[in-house]
């Protein structure tokens, strides 16, 4: 069982954003803890993402109450599989995998669209400059794309992601990742116009 | 470096700051160019501000607490009653699964000919859209050999990256034959393709007939 000055230390050097497979043991050694269920990895994990994870689960089901189901089970189901855990990808790369499956299983799930969901007045934005008319235009457009359209424009345009990470994410390769980005982004351009 | 308004396209693809300096440049002096280049950007800049955040300190606790009742819940009680459910389900649904099956299955094979007809067909259709533009690519191909145009280099490198994803496209779908979607994107990427060689060999006649 790894001492909490050790899985520290990891965390520190670990849970950064970008896949780098140099830090493959000291990610195992998170999964480890995770899978023994130690509250505070999961709680150093909850500071560190907890603010993307919510942000990400918001713009695939438009709403704090199931984005906050979502995050919860991500992090139940990171408690349950991070025995699996292999390290190919980044500890936390396999999380927002998690979370965006757990998205799209909550999607399916409830069978409720993001415009069927009442809009949250709570959240903040980051950049409050842009008027809400264009970010709500936005949100109806990316709820009509295929989930995996939907995915990618999320993760690269709103959370920053890069294409290298969202392939890992969602299981394509880098160049698939900005294949689809430049297809949807195409496909919106057109119907951004028309509005 | 000067580009045409069939070259914006490529640069948006691209997306590295240099390629969407060298689009601003040509939208300065082209007005279609100038309102495609701001949806784009338009486009990028309200999806950065849709990140969001709040505030709520009971989610920590919530997420918590609900970690610690999966630790406490008995795994054994769990698994036999899974065990339980799945010997049930098993028991009363096989017979029913089986009554259903054989009702269908003169339906199903009916509709399997059908289906297997019309996957054939589209098969068919798609190998000779692939082999023109592979009749296509074997044109450009010595052309892309000695690009040395940065426009020349984009594009073989553009071509490359479609190969891939037009490589991970087809094997994906040789796992789910069915996926119209996957065959639809397949497709919007071979037009890519086609539309990408068409714009090496008209840019290679230009640089050869100035």
């Amino acid at each position: 069982m790894p001492t909490d000055d050790m899985l520290q230390a990891a965390l520190t050097t670990v849970l950064h954003p970008v896949p780098s497979s140099s830090s493959g043991g000291e990610d195992r050694r998170i999964a480890a803890a995770c899978a023994s269920g130690d509250a505070k990895i999961f709680e150093e994990i909850y500071r560190r993402y907890g603010d993307r994870m919510k942000s990400i689960a918001w713009n695939h089901l438009g709403n704090v109450s199931d984005a906050e189901d979502a995050v919860q089970e991500t992090f139940l189901k990171v408690h349950r599989a991070a025995s699996t855990y292999t390290g190919e990808a980044s500890f936390s790369t396999w999380m927002f995998r998690i979370l965006v499956n757990t998205c799209y299983d909550l999607l399916r799930k409830r069978k409720r669209r993001i415009d069927e969901a009442p809009i949250d007045e709570v959240v903040e934005r980051t950049s409050p400059s842009v008027d809400d008319a264009k970010r709500i235009t936005l949100r109806k457009l990316l709820d009509e794309l295929p989930e995996q359209r939907r995915s990618v424009f999320t993760l690269f345009e709103i959370e920053g992601l890069s294409h290298a990470e969202i392939g890992e994410i969602l299981g394509i390769s880098e160049g698939n990742s900005k294949w689809i980005l430049f297809a949807t982004k195409k496909d919106l351009q057109t119907k951004w116009k028309q509005r | 470096m000067t580009i045409t308004c069939n070259q914006i396209d490529d640069l948006l693809f691209d997306g590295s700051p240099l390629a969407m300096e060298t689009a601003a440049r040509h939208a300065a002096e082209c007005d279609a160019c100038a309102e495609t280049l701001a949806a784009w950007n338009e486009l990028s800049v309200t999806a950065q501000s849709m990140r969001t955040t709040w505030q709520n300190d009971l989610l920590w606790p919530r997420i918590e607490r609900a970690i610690r009742e999966e630790k406490k819940r008995p795994a054994p009680r769990w698994l036999r009653q899974a065990v339980a459910a799945a010997a049930i389900i098993l028991g009363l649904g096989a017979p029913l699964f089986y009554t259903l099956r054989v009702q269908s299955r003169e339906a199903a094979f009916d509709r399997t000919i059908i289906r297997v007809s019309a996957l054939d067909e589209v098969e068919r259709a798609e190998r000779d859209h692939i082999r023109a533009i592979e009749n296509l690519e074997k044109v450009a191909e010595s052309r892309l050999e000695d690009a040395e145009s940065p426009l020349m280099i984009s594009y073989k490198e553009k071509l490359m990256l479609l190969d891939d994803a037009i490589d991970e496209c087809e094997a994906n779908i040789e796992n789910n034959r069915q996926n119209a979607h996957l065959r639809k994107q397949l497709l919007a990427m071979y037009s890519e393709k086609q539309q990408t060689l068409v714009a090496v060999l008209r840019e290679d006649s230009n640089v050869s007939n100035p």
